[in-house]
């Protein structure tokens, strides 16, 4: 049901304006997560994400990037932790089961981009700046980029978690994700 | 025609009570250091973890160790004891069967109660779930305050229980009308006798 759901959500996906250049993500790609706990740092990846994406170095106006994350395909690799992810705490996956960025410009900035846009993550949607590098390479592109994001935001931590006494606030969020050309 | 009373508990009572002699004790040592000590934070979680995979390995030990116990005869006390001796060894034996289902219980209620509602993985790789009908209430705040505070001085209840038990078993044994081969693990001891 949930896999349904989720390529349902991408199916709604409108395609970029007619123009720039489509691209859609390849399996293989990273998407990671880390945080600390307790003093400890811990990582994370998503297992399931997809997107839909127009650029085109040339015409950035154009650009459009939305990406859509399953939320309960994130996994640690620490068993308590990763039941712990999917709860209402945290994740709340019941109630939000996808969180999705959908870039409102790209711009330039130093030798690679950043996407502003919102971050919808546990139904709170904030503005986030998402600096990325691109390598094109004919038809096959490459982008990988970090950001950092507190959790307190989006309202990940609830009662006893809402503060960073035993989970820091700060998390980081990195990707490596190779794409293709599509039209 | 009955068979003798035995001598000596069966082995299936030795071992169950050696192996939960040795969680009782875990539990514990660990159970007061993670309230009292001063443990980095890191390593209070692997802590509780423990404390939760020993509990719950002792309460399923202390479910076969009351089916086995209601099934065989355990030796009986000597006749040298008076019945009013023999009665509160009786009583002592009754309130730690008692502690050993009502701390695991009370423990597994306070984290299923728990407002930070921590998930159970026994051992690390055995999800345990929360009582669930205790997991659902809409206001656990009140229900956690309770049987925390059951389980912590049912804890210290315990401890005065254990040591008394303990008091008890070497005073029997330096007396000699109760040895301690009776539960001991290494065969029947002085059984010749």
């Amino acid at each position: 049901m949930k896999h349904v759901a989720f390529a349902a959500a991408l199916a709604a996906f409108a395609p970029g304006p007619a123009g720039a250049a489509q691209w859609k993500i390849l399996p293989g790609g990273a998407l990671t997560f880390s945080g600390v706990q307790a003093g400890d740092k811990f990582s994370g990846r998503f297992s399931r994400f997809d997107g839909a994406i127009s650029f085109d170095p040339d015409k950035l106006d154009e650009a459009k990037i939305t990406i859509v994350v399953d939320m309960a395909s994130a996994a640690t690799g620490d068993r308590q932790r990763d039941a712990a992810l999917p709860g209402s705490d945290w994740f709340d996956v019941a109630h939000f089961p996808q969180a999705r960025f959908d870039s409102r410009k790209v711009v330039r900035a130093g030798a690679g981009y950043e996407a502003v846009g919102d971050l919808t993550l546990r139904g709170a949607t904030r503005e986030i700046r998402l600096p990325f590098t691109l390598t094109i390479d004919g038809a096959k592109a490459q982008a990988k980029g970090h950001v950092g994001l507190r959790r307190e935001m989006f309202g990940i931590g609830q009662g006893d978690w809402a503060s960073g006494e035993w989970i820091d606030l700060d998390v980081g969020v990195d990707f490596d994700i190779k794409a293709e050309r599509t039209d | 025609m009955e068979k003798p009373a035995p001598n000596r508990y069966d082995a299936v009572a030795v071992v169950l009570h050696w192996a939960m002699a040795l969680g009782i004790f875990a539990l514990i040592v660990v159970g007061l250091a993670m309230k009292h000590a001063d443990i980095p934070k890191n390593r209070l979680f692997i802590y509780f973890q423990a404390h939760k995979s020993i509990g719950i390995l002792i309460l399923l030990l202390a479910v076969l160790r009351l089916v086995w116990r209601l099934a065989h005869r355990p030796p009986p006390l000597p006749f040298s004891m008076s019945a009013l001796e023999r009665g509160a060894a009786h009583a002592g034996h009754l309130l730690l069967y008692l502690f050993m289902f009502a701390l695991p219980l009370t423990g597994w209620a306070s984290v299923s109660t728990s407002p930070r509602n921590i998930p159970t993985v026994l051992f690390g790789a055995i999800p345990w779930p929360h009582i669930s009908f205790l997991a659902e209430l809409p206001d656990k705040a009140p229900v956690h305050a309770v049987v925390e505070a059951l389980h912590k001085y049912g804890a210290y209840m315990l401890i005065v229980v254990l040591i008394g038990h303990i008091a008890f078993a070497l005073r029997h044994a330096v007396k000699g009308d109760v040895p301690l081969s009776r539960m001991s693990l290494f065969g029947a001891g002085n059984k010749a006798k």
